[in-house]
């Protein structure tokens, strides 16, 4: 326990840990001291000197060490000769902080007029204006007239690019390095940075493409002034025009907090359209941080092409129908079949895939995910404890992270697992080829892709641990907590069947199972897999058989069609398809029955991240005439069916989700929506401490109790490098996931086309030679039934006879596996 | 393949010993100095180079250009003749040093001859205060000072240096 400090400020006592600094200890007791380099998540640098304030200390005598007091007997306080800056100033015993007082407002005064001799002033036309640091506090503190020249202003670039996403106004830079800093100490991508100095300071970038972090939007965030704004955004709206949504991203696991901003636009018939996507306040789960994957691509849900009309196929093509014909059509089909498999993919939400899943087991029907990684029933009773967090994981903790490439495959993870690392967590990161986590890791171990399991089976206590892993086990096993990440690179079911199980059974022999701070956690490939696994859906081994023996498949938010040419076959001698869709997608193209679904941000309900966080999103916009969410629509059918199913609202779904499914009893939206004070204090009223992330008034969600395990886990069986081998003319296909992929959910967002993943296969320089490849040609893979082209890029890192494909580009890769590969042409030389 | 350390592999190594080999980032300033040896400005290739060496991202190395006056981020000449017009040298006629000197050049302070070879600057003390008016020769990976000047020396130290570039690009033919 730290000790705590007593002080004054404007005379309210304040009691606060010792080493907090005055401009926090304030803001506990609401007193706002402005400042503008100051951001409660970084060091401070006291860059700027906004926050100046006067400072008294107790009088020591210099003999006794006594502290001398006055004729009252209160002790005597000298205040410096100087203001002291609150935001690099820690508290001390006896401290007396004035922040009310004529010097004070003088200084701030001063300081602002010094600030806006080159500042712009172009407020009336700042995206920023209206939520601007600076614009607030010119209003609250600033003097009202200048005395300088209004001919003396510096004049700089106003719409300058730092790569297609963030583009600076070089003149509203008020050069507090907030950027900078965010970019080199929270994201550990420094590719911005200050260029010249004094008046001429400016922000420059020099990677490729600018600009290059995949985090860069937050930056937006923190600017204090207009000088940074998003591509996405710019000369978008005015933020008071803005309505306010919580949301909930839907791209990763991590389920950051969200807020959608929107706005009525004659553009969209009068009907409101997204402007921009904030992140909300979430200290457990994003903190006040999104990627720019999360801030970005959201453009799918307004996208022209989406469905508006139920479909039904004539011959060749389709034909609209009403909802009620489509109902009894699909209930028809489900009624006279034998067998039923219902495929749903993980961004649905909980209550989607309860109806669902209510719906297929009444027909005694196979309930699918769509998904590569297993183990989500063992997350369910290995997984993070409730209350666990990695913002409070510290030198006590070990975390392993094996096959998982976690920059990519969920950032806001890898940005907080990084800091805990940066505290003193012991981080063993466990992979075969080098990954952004590596530079923070304690130990980094690697393995052969396919031996996955048995690296990681070296951590059960009692394993012989080779020679390079005994530092890295015993670290481990040294640390009070232990959670073990596990994700999906090169890894497919089985493997990651493997994994997780491996990794539940190190646990269990280790006890860390059900405290505070350990536990297992999957990287899952969807927002709400682990949603899906509690609902009882599994993924199966081999989809295709599944597909091609039932009667009736109804496929929701999964499109194996456009992923795999094996499942698009399948499709086809599937009896009847039901689609339930956004988009026209290839498998929606084979269905025979389309129905119009609702995309996330028209309607409520509620997503299960990794951490098993229950949390609710709301709807930001009207939904499009003729769609219906994924729950309705299961219900229709169910009702035609002649069931009982729920499909008036997502909260009346979730009253019965609630007494069915064990985990997630006694759960409702009123808990669910609760919030309790976070730290640090951000919000609408004082944009210029946290910057523009919104507050959080939604909920905080509700992280699911543990259940209690089946039966002991089985150590991991893992697919191994021996049962999968290259043949002659051969290659290992080895998956990876990139954050930017090539998803029907991604796509749509022209803003990123330039970051996606391209169709690329990565070979070892050797691997490449052997085959008569260079760098940028075209080669081609097949297996039996596909066979896809791609692009060479050459990578030291990848193993001899393996290639590294991405994951959602057109090359079917769902597993390790042995693909015939051929050299196709010689690309042009341009 | 890494153009500087192909240019000057001995000079890199030498600079990089110097260093603990997990601290490569504090050798960015005399790597700059050599880059800057050879065309009297920093390259973007240079940086890249720079920042390969050094481990650390190309804006780093960028931003250490940018903040020290006495990098250059383009061909501005190939001797930098600087000439200190603050306050204690302007007492003992630095300003009007500088104008005269200008004049014989026939350039104006921040302009290059036409040749491309001197590059004249005013800047800021540079601690010989007590010998001025004095100026800065900055170039072929040499600053020299050069005190007590009159223009008369100031225009033999130029015209040495004329001849020097003039011998120097002989023994290159
Ligand atoms: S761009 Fe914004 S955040 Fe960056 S230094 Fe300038 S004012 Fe600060
Ligand atoms: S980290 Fe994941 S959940 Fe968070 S914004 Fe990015 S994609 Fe969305
Ligand atoms: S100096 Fe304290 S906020 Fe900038
Ligand atoms: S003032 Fe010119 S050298 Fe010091």
């Amino acid at each position: 326990m730290t000790k705590l400090v007593t002080l004054t400020i404007d005379d309210q006592p304040v009691s606060v840990p010792a080493g907090t600094l005055v401009v926090d200890a304030a803001k506990q007791i609401g007193n706002d001291i402005p400042v503008f380099c100051y951001h409660p998540k970084m060091e401070p640098v006291g860059m700027c000197r906004m926050c100046l304030v006067e400072i008294g200390r107790p009088m020591v005598d210099r003999g006794t060490g006594e502290v001398l007091l006055d004729e009252n007997g209160k002790p005597r306080i000298q205040f410096g000769p100087k203001l002291e800056t609150a935001c690099t100033t820690p508290v001390s015993e006896g401290m007396v902080v004035r922040t009310q007082t004529k010097v004070v407002a003088d200084a701030r005064r001063e300081v602002l007029e010094f600030i806006l001799t080159s500042h712009p002033l172009d407020c009336p036309i700042c995206d920023k204006g209206g939520e601007c640091p600076l614009q607030n506090l010119t209003m609250g503190f600033g003097p009202g007239q200048s005395r300088f020249l209004y001919d003396d202003k510096i004049h700089l670039a106003k719409h300058v690019p730092l790569g297609e996403l963030i583009y600076l106004d070089r003149e509203r830079c008020i050069q507090c390095a907030r950027c900078v800093r965010f970019q080199d100490v929270i994201a550990d991508d420094p590719v911005i940075g200050f260029y010249n100095r004094g008046r001429r300071l400016e922000i420059v970038t020099y990677s490729e493409p600018g600009f290059d972090s995949i985090f860069s939007g937050n930056t937006t965030d923190i600017c204090p002034v207009g000088a940074l704004t998003t591509a996405d955004f710019r000369f978008g709206a005015r933020p008071w025009e803005l309505k306010s949504s919580a949301s909930i991203c839907t791209h990763c696991p991590v389920g950051c907090n969200l807020t959608f901003n929107t706005r009525r636009e004659a553009r969209a018939g009068g009907n409101p359209v997204i402007k921009r996507v904030m992140p909300r306040q979430n200290e457990q789960v994003n903190e006040i941080w999104i990627c720019d994957k999360g801030r970005f691509a959201y453009h799918y849900t307004e996208s022209p092409q989406r469905l508006t009309q139920p479909l039904v196929r004539r011959g060749d093509g389709f034909e609209e129908i009403s909802w009620e014909e489509a109902y009894q059509l699909a209930a028809q089909k489900i009624r006279a079949s034998q067998n039923l498999l219902t495929l749903t993919g993980g961004r649905l939400s909980n209550e989607d895939l309860f109806n669902l899943r209510e719906l297929t087991l009444a027909r005694n029907g196979q309930a699918v995910l769509y998904s590569d990684m297993a183990g989500g029933d063992l997350t369910a009773s290995y997984g993070l404890a409730p209350g666990s967090n990695f913002g409070s994981m510290g030198k006590e903790t070990a975390i392993l992270v094996v096959a998982s490439d976690l920059h990519e495959e969920a950032p806001v993870w890898w940005l907080r697992i990084k800091a805990a690392a940066q505290r003193g967590a012991r981080l063993i990161v466990l992979n075969p080829r080098s990954t952004r986590l590596d530079k923070f890791a304690t130990h980094t171990l690697r393995y052969a892709y396919g031996e996955e399991s048995q690296a990681l089976a070296t951590f059960l206590p009692g394993a012989a641990v080779p020679e390079a892993y005994q530092a890295a086990v015993q670290e481990f096993h040294s640390a009070e907590n232990a959670v073990i990440v596990y994700g999906s690179e090169g890894a497919g079911l089985a493997a990651s069947q493997g994994l997780a199980q491996t990794a539940a059974a190190i646990l269990a022999a280790r006890g860390k199972v059900g405290q505070v701070n350990n536990g297992l956690l999957a990287v899952w490939q969807r927002a709400n897999d682990q949603g899906a696994w509690d609902a009882g859906f599994r993924p199966v081994e081999d989809l295709p058989a599944a597909l091609r023996n039932v009667e009736v498949a109804l496929i929701a938010a999964a499109d194996p069609a456009g992923d795999d040419p094996l499942l698009a076959q399948a499709l086809e001698e599937t009896g009847f398809v039901i689609v339930q869709e956004l988009f026209m997608t290839e498998t929606a193209r084979r269905a025979d029955l389309v129905l119009p679904v609702q995309a996330f941000t028209e309607r409520e309900g509620t997503l299960t991240s990794g951490e098993r966080r229950v949390q609710r999103f709301y709807p930001a916009l009207p939904p499009r005439p003729q769609t219906r969410p994924d729950f309705a629509v299961a219900a229709g059918i169910g009702k035609a069916l002649g069931l009982d199913l729920e499909g008036r609202a997502a909260s009346l779904v979730f009253l019965r989700l609630v007494k069915t499914l064990p985990a997630y009893a006694g759960l409702t939206y009123t808990q669910l929506a609760e919030v309790t004070p976070q730290y640090p204090i951000i919000g609408r009223s004082d944009l210029y401490y946290g910057g523009t992330a919104y507050d959080n008034h939604q909920g905080l969600g509700v992280q699911l109790p543990l259940l209690p395990a089946a039966r002991p886990v089985a150590v991991g069986q893992s697919q191994t490098a021996a049962s999968v081998t290259a043949g002659e003319g051969e290659i290992l296909l080895v998956p990876v996931t990139r954050l930017y992929d090539r998803g029907n959910t991604v796509l749509p967002s022209a803003l990123l086309h330039q970051r996606l993943a391209g169709k690329t296969i990565r070979l070892h320089p050797q691997t490449a030679a052997a085959f008569g490849l260079n760098a940028g040609e075209t080669l081609r893979l097949s297996r039996d039934g596909w066979s896809a082209e791609a692009q060479v890029e050459l990578d030291e890192e990848v193993p001899l006879k393996m290639a590294l494909a991405v994951r959602s580009t057109g090359i079917p890769c769902s597993a390790l596996s042995a693909v015939r590969l051929e050299r196709l042409t010689v690309a042009s030389a341009d | 393949m890494n153009a500087l350390r192909a240019q000057y592999p001995e000079e890199v190594e030498r600079i990089l010993a110097k260093y603990p080999a997990e601290r490569k980032r504090s050798a960015v300033m005399p790597l700059l100095y050599l880059a800057q040896r050879a065309e009297g400005y920093i390259r973007a290739q240079d940086l890249r180079d720079i920042a390969e060496i050094c481990e650390i991202s190309i804006t780093d190395v960028a931003s250490i250009v940018g903040f020290y006056t006495l990098y250059y981020d383009q061909p501005l000449g190939r001797y930098h003749i600087q000439v200190c017009t603050d306050l204690p040298c302007a007492l003992r006629g630095a300003e009007d040093f500088l104008r005269q000197l200008s004049e014989k050049l026939g350039i104006g302070v921040g302009e290059t001859t036409p040749d491309g070879l001197f590059h004249l600057e005013e800047v800021k003390c540079i601690g010989a205060c007590h010998r001025a008016p004095v100026f800065q020769v900055q170039g072929d990976g040499e600053i020299v000072f050069h005190e007590n000047q009159t223009v008369e020396t100031a225009l033999a130290v130029i015209e040495a240096l004329r001849e020097q570039a003039r011998a120097a690009k002989g023994e290159q033919a």
